[in-house]
């Protein structure tokens, strides 16, 4: 079997709101799949569809070539982290694994090894209620890797935490991706899967926006832009524009210049008297690149907000 | 204050739930009301002029079911906010817990009393409607009942005042218990379980004792019209005795909630 | 893109069979420790209860004065009889002249039984003033005769252990009115002539509770014409029994006696009454059965249960095995330790102590755990279906309680089809004996609740399957 996990024409609406409107795409093993898109998009309702907990109105979502709900002992096959607050408060967290590992035929010895895992082995045998936001992570994440499947479907497990936890959770998809696992991994900002995906998926309004690796969207948003540094930024905008090149401020003493190489910027720039401090070839971030990919997605524009911009 | 109640009020108003259960309390007392007048007809006497029925108080029969919605409606008051967290917004809003508490009270005795105010309405009408039919008519000595009645007046308001008493004792009990389940399990066995099981009670004084002190049966006795004084217990001490319980949970439910982390 | 081999699991043989899934659910119950307080709480609610009900039953002295000692509270044995042994075949013949019309079941008229003590098989043939000719046995047997009144000529004959009743307006041309047998009746009889009647009784049922008043009421009878006629020759002993001496050959009797020889629909379900308190600790099920399901649907565990178990159907199945299981063997430890702490405080009044060597007995407080497992079944059938717990709640105990409570405020046959047709019929379990107010049988009762649960639960595993969790 094939550890891939697959969306092909999915739509659901609840009522009239509609959550996910003809999405297709696919995750490959081996890699982590960013799963990007704003509030709303629809990004948990695919993954409640790929764990069959939600039926689909058209189209289907397959784990490893087969619907979930066709799967026998499901957590060997797709492990899952959809809520970090799903538990019981007064259950303790090892009986809550020891659950789950019941219901599978796992033996107990897997509960004690993903504890100790993720790090909760001091505090198994304490009521989950009393647990931090990030225990309670990591606990979701203890429960996702119980049966050592080969899928993994997390929905938003960096959210709410700190510096040290991200990166945590950065090298532990990695660290699972290279085992060759298939890692879907969603979140509503792009600055959270810098580092760790290398595949995006990105969607809003439940429509599919972008299935790309990560370095096709770098490449592309960078398109020949170059970054110039300088504190007399209106003039330098007006000596580009006049030479032909597209310029956008992004920030107080910051211009993007794109349309012109950098050896005819540096030109523009000392016959026309403007100093600058800096001139290089612009690295956008992946929060950019998000940005620029969005900003072509008309109808999606509409509802994501106004798109931050300095001039 | 004058803030807080209004907060309340919002949040009672703004959840829709809270005015179909509204609404149920009425819809259920008038309902009981209707189909307890229907199944009663002077025809299971032995004559017409015997039956000694109390008519005033089988038109307002109908309130001993309303009263499991009011516990519902005023029990998810405190419990939902626990349940769903909302109750550090609330207090991080109103940090004077005792407001909260009162406020809550307020907001909920006003919503009961108005619904239950409807629901007795409704059944003194269905009930004249019905019981003329099922022989309670002039001709076998039955006048129809009027509001102008002192008793049927008395009886009347006493059940929307039992109402809102329930009320609160279902809004004490839930602030000391927080959790939905067992508040609205604990009022209700207390309301229903203890009648039911005293029926099994032989000796004759812990009978009585259980008649005069159970809240329902207590509460309830301020329906009667007629043969006061073959009551375990009379009208006003009756309700004396479900707002004894209704101040003591509010007393329990109030301590507990300031003294307790949220 | 990145080509590595598929990962494979390292867990082998992995399974989700049902008892995985019951094992699960079991771990699931056990493991919230405020679940097992209220467990615990709900049983020992149960045997206090029920040790408080039977202190309270007992001190009435269970149905007051008519009560028998030592037969079944059931039973009326009681009256007066005037009886002389009769050893072999034979049959006793009088002609009850007057009689007076007390009540419409007074009871004048012969009586065959295997000894005097109370409880014996007997046969009786009687006049009644409001109810003819009658031929009883054994407190349920009751053949109707002619509607004659006194005065009537009666017989009662002995073959073997087989008594036929005849009736006769002059003595002379008889008319069968039909033929009982009597297990266990020995070589020696008694045979009389009786007086018997039924206390008069006032019963007053309002909400909470119910009040008998049973005022004595005095039968009187006269006979004359009294034979006892045995098959082989012997020598008949005296009359014996509540009457001044009398010569051995008298042939006329003039009676008056109270109590009654029948069926008693008033007496004291002692048994029942220690195992009511067995609501309280159902409250406590109820409670924890709705939780179970609804704490489920509020915290989104639900999504972990059905992500781990994705066959919805089989999961509810399990929670409803391993529910009921646990209720089951919590239920047994709660109903035997009512029985065992409260039914010494009923004894110390009762006329017959009820034992668990009585089948009904066993039945009620064995049924009392069934009737535990069933209502937190058919409680988490309802929470599965509504998924709130107040929903749940409210609707579980209106349909289990608001029948009784209605019930005991609305005219009797109203009251019994309440309770026959809602899932409160359940409740008739735990009766052991047949009252004025008993609306279904005990079996057919917890039958009605069984369907109840499971169209609720078979609704729900419908459900479950179709819809979004
Ligand atoms: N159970 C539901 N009932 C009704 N509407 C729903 C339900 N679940 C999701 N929706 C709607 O579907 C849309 C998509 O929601 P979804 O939770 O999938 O978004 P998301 O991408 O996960 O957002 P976020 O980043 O905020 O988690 C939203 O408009 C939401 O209101
Ligand atoms: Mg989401």
């Amino acid at each position: 079997m094939e550890a891939t996990i697959e969306v092909r024409g999915l739509r659901k609406s609840y009522g009239p709101t509609v959550a996910v409107d003809g999405l297709s795409f696919s995750v490959q093993p081996g890699q982590v799949t960013g799963f990007v898109g704003p509030n709303g998009a629809g990004k948990s309702t695919t993954m409640r569809v790929l764990l069959g907990l939600d039926t689909p109105d058209e189209g289907e979502a397959l784990v490893g070539g087969r619907r979930y709900r066709e799967l026998r002992a499901p957590l060997c096959q797709v492990g899952a982290m959809l809520d970090a607050a799903a538990f019981h408060p007064g259950r303790r967290a090892r009986d809550h694994l020891l659950w789950m590992a019941h219901s599978n035929g796992l033996p107990a010895k897997r509960v004690d090894e993903v504890l100790d895992l993720v790090g909760l082995t001091s505090v198994a045998r304490r009521q989950v209620g009393g647990f931090s936001l990030g225990m309670r992570q990591r606990l979701g994440i203890a429960g996702a890797l119980l049966g050592d499947p080969p899928m993994l479907i997390f929905d938003e497990p960096v959210n709410g935490l700190d510096p040290e936890g991200i990166m945590w959770i950065r090298n532990l998809l990695r660290w699972l991706a290279g085992q060759g696992r298939a890692v879907l991994v969603s979140s509503h900002l792009m600055s959270e899967l810098e580092d760790s995906a290398d595949h995006l998926v990105v969607i809003g309004r439940g429509k599919l926006i972008a299935d790309t690796s990560v370095r096709e969207l770098l490449d592309r948003a960078a398109n020949g832009r170059v970054a110039v540094r300088t504190a007399q930024r209106h003039e330098a905008m007006t000596v580009l524009s006049i030479a032909g090149a597209t310029v956008a401020a992004t920030g107080p003493d910051s211009v993007t210049v794109s349309g012109l190489p950098v050896e005819r910027i540096v030109t523009l720039l000392t016959e026309g008297g403007v100093s600058f401090s800096g001139i290089s070839e612009h690295r956008p971030s992946l929060e950019e690149a998000y940005m620029e990919l969005t900003q072509h997605a008309v109808e999606f524009h509409a509802t994501a907000g106004q798109v931050r911009s300095w001039s | 204050m004058r803030h807080a109640l209004h907060a309340e009020w919002t949040k009672l108003r703004t959840l829709p739930s809270n005015l179909w259960l509204a609404l149920a309390i009425a819809v259920f007392t008038v309902a009981a009301t209707a189909a307890s007048t229907a199944a009663v007809s002077t025809a299971q006497c032995p004559t017409p002029l015997t039956c000694f029925e109390d008519t005033a108080k089988l038109s307002l029969k109908g309130v001993w079911l309303g009263q499991a919605i009011v516990v519902v409606l005023a029990v998810l008051v405190m419990s939902n906010e626990y349940g769903t967290g909302m109750i550090r917004t609330t207090l991080a809003a109103i940090p004077r817990r005792h407001t909260v508490l009162l406020t809550k009270a307020a907001v909920i005795v006003a919503t009961v009393f108005a619904a239950g105010t409807l629901g007795v309405l409704g059944s003194l009408a269905i009930g004249g409607v019905i019981m003329p039919i099922n022989g309670f008519n002039p001709a076998n000595g039955y006048q129809p009942l009027s509001l102008l009645d002192g008793p049927t007046f008395r009886a009347a308001a006493g059940s929307v005042l039992y109402l809102t008493l329930i009320a609160l004792l279902a809004l004490g009990i839930s602030a000391a218990v927080r959790d939905t389940a067992f508040s609205i399990t604990a009022v209700l066995t207390l309301l229903y379980v203890v009648p039911v099981v005293s029926t099994f009670v032989k000796d004759p004084e812990w009978l009585d004792r259980l008649r005069r002190f159970s809240p329902m049966t207590a509460g309830l006795a301020i329906q009667a019209t007629r043969d006061l004084d073959r009551l375990p217990i009379g009208p006003w001490p009756g309700l004396g005795v479900l707002a004894g319980y209704a101040a003591a949970a509010m007393l329990l439910g109030g301590v507990l909630f300031v003294m307790r982390r949220a | 893109m990145v080509m590595t081999t598929p990962y494979r699991s390292s867990v082998q043989n992995p399974r989700d069979g049902f008892v995985q899934l019951m094992l699960a659910e079991w771990t699931k119950l056990r493991s919230v420790p405020r679940w097992s307080l209220t467990m615990l709480g709900g049983i020992l609610v149960t045997i206090l209860s029920g040790m408080l009900l039977a202190g309270g039953a007992g001190s009435a002295s269970s149905g007051g004065d008519g009560a028998t000692r030592g037969i079944s509270p059931q039973y009326r044995d009681a009256g007066n009889y005037v009886h002389r042994v009769l050893t072999g075949d034979g049959s006793i013949v009088a002609r009850v002249a007057s009689q007076k019309n007390n009540d419409p079941w007074a009871k004048g008229g012969l009586m065959l039984r295997a000894d005097a003590k109370p409880g014996a098989p007997y046969a009786a043939l009687m006049i009644t003033p409001g109810h003819g000719v009658r031929l009883q046995a054994n407190f349920v047997t009751d053949i109707p005769g002619s509607s004659s009144q006194a005065p009537r000529w009666l017989k009662l004959t002995r073959t073997g252990i087989s008594v036929t009743g005849f009736e006769s307006a002059d003595g002379a041309t008889w008319t069968k009115i039909g033929t009982v047998e009597l297990e266990g009746l020995g070589d020696q009889a008694e045979v009389g002539v009786f007086v018997a009647s039924p206390d008069a009784l006032q019963l007053q049922r309002q909400f909470g509770g119910e009040d008998i008043v049973e005022n004595t009421n005095l039968g009187e009878a006269t006979f004359d014409n009294v034979k006892v006629e045995p098959a082989k020759p012997q020598q008949l002993p005296p009359w014996r029994g509540d009457i001044k001496p009398v010569a051995p050959d008298a042939t006329s009797f003039h009676l008056v006696g109270a109590g009654d020889i029948a069926f008693y629909h008033y007496a004291t379900d002692s048994t029942k009454t220690m195992l009511t308190g067995a609501m309280f600790g159902m409250m406590a099920i109820v409670a924890l059965a709705v939780l179970y399901v609804t704490s489920e649907y509020q915290q989104g565990l639900i999504w972990t249960t059905f992500t781990a178990s994705p066959r919805r159907g089989r999961v509810l199945a399990a929670r409803a095995v391993v529910l009921g299981g646990v209720t089951f063997v919590l239920g047994l430890v709660a109903a035997f330790g009512t029985f065992l702490l409260a039914s010494p405080m009923v004894r110390k009044g009762n006329a017959a102590p009820a034992t668990l060597s009585d089948p009904q007995v066993l039945r009620a407080v064995v049924g009392t755990a069934a009737l535990l497992a069933v209502v937190a079944v058919f409680s988490l059938a309802i929470a599965s279906i509504l998924r709130r717990s107040a929903a749940a709640i409210t609707v579980v105990l209106l349909l289990l309680l608001a029948p009784l409570v209605a019930g005991s405020a609305l005219p009797l046959a109203v009251a019994k089809w309440l309770e026959r047709l809602t899932p409160s019929a359940g409740f008739a379990i735990q009766q052991t004996l047949e009252r004025y107010d008993t609306a279904i049988a005990p079996l057919p009762g917890l039958a009605v609740l069984c369907a109840y649960t499971a169209v609720a639960l078979g609704f729900a595993i419908w459900r479950i399957g179709r819809q979004d969790a």
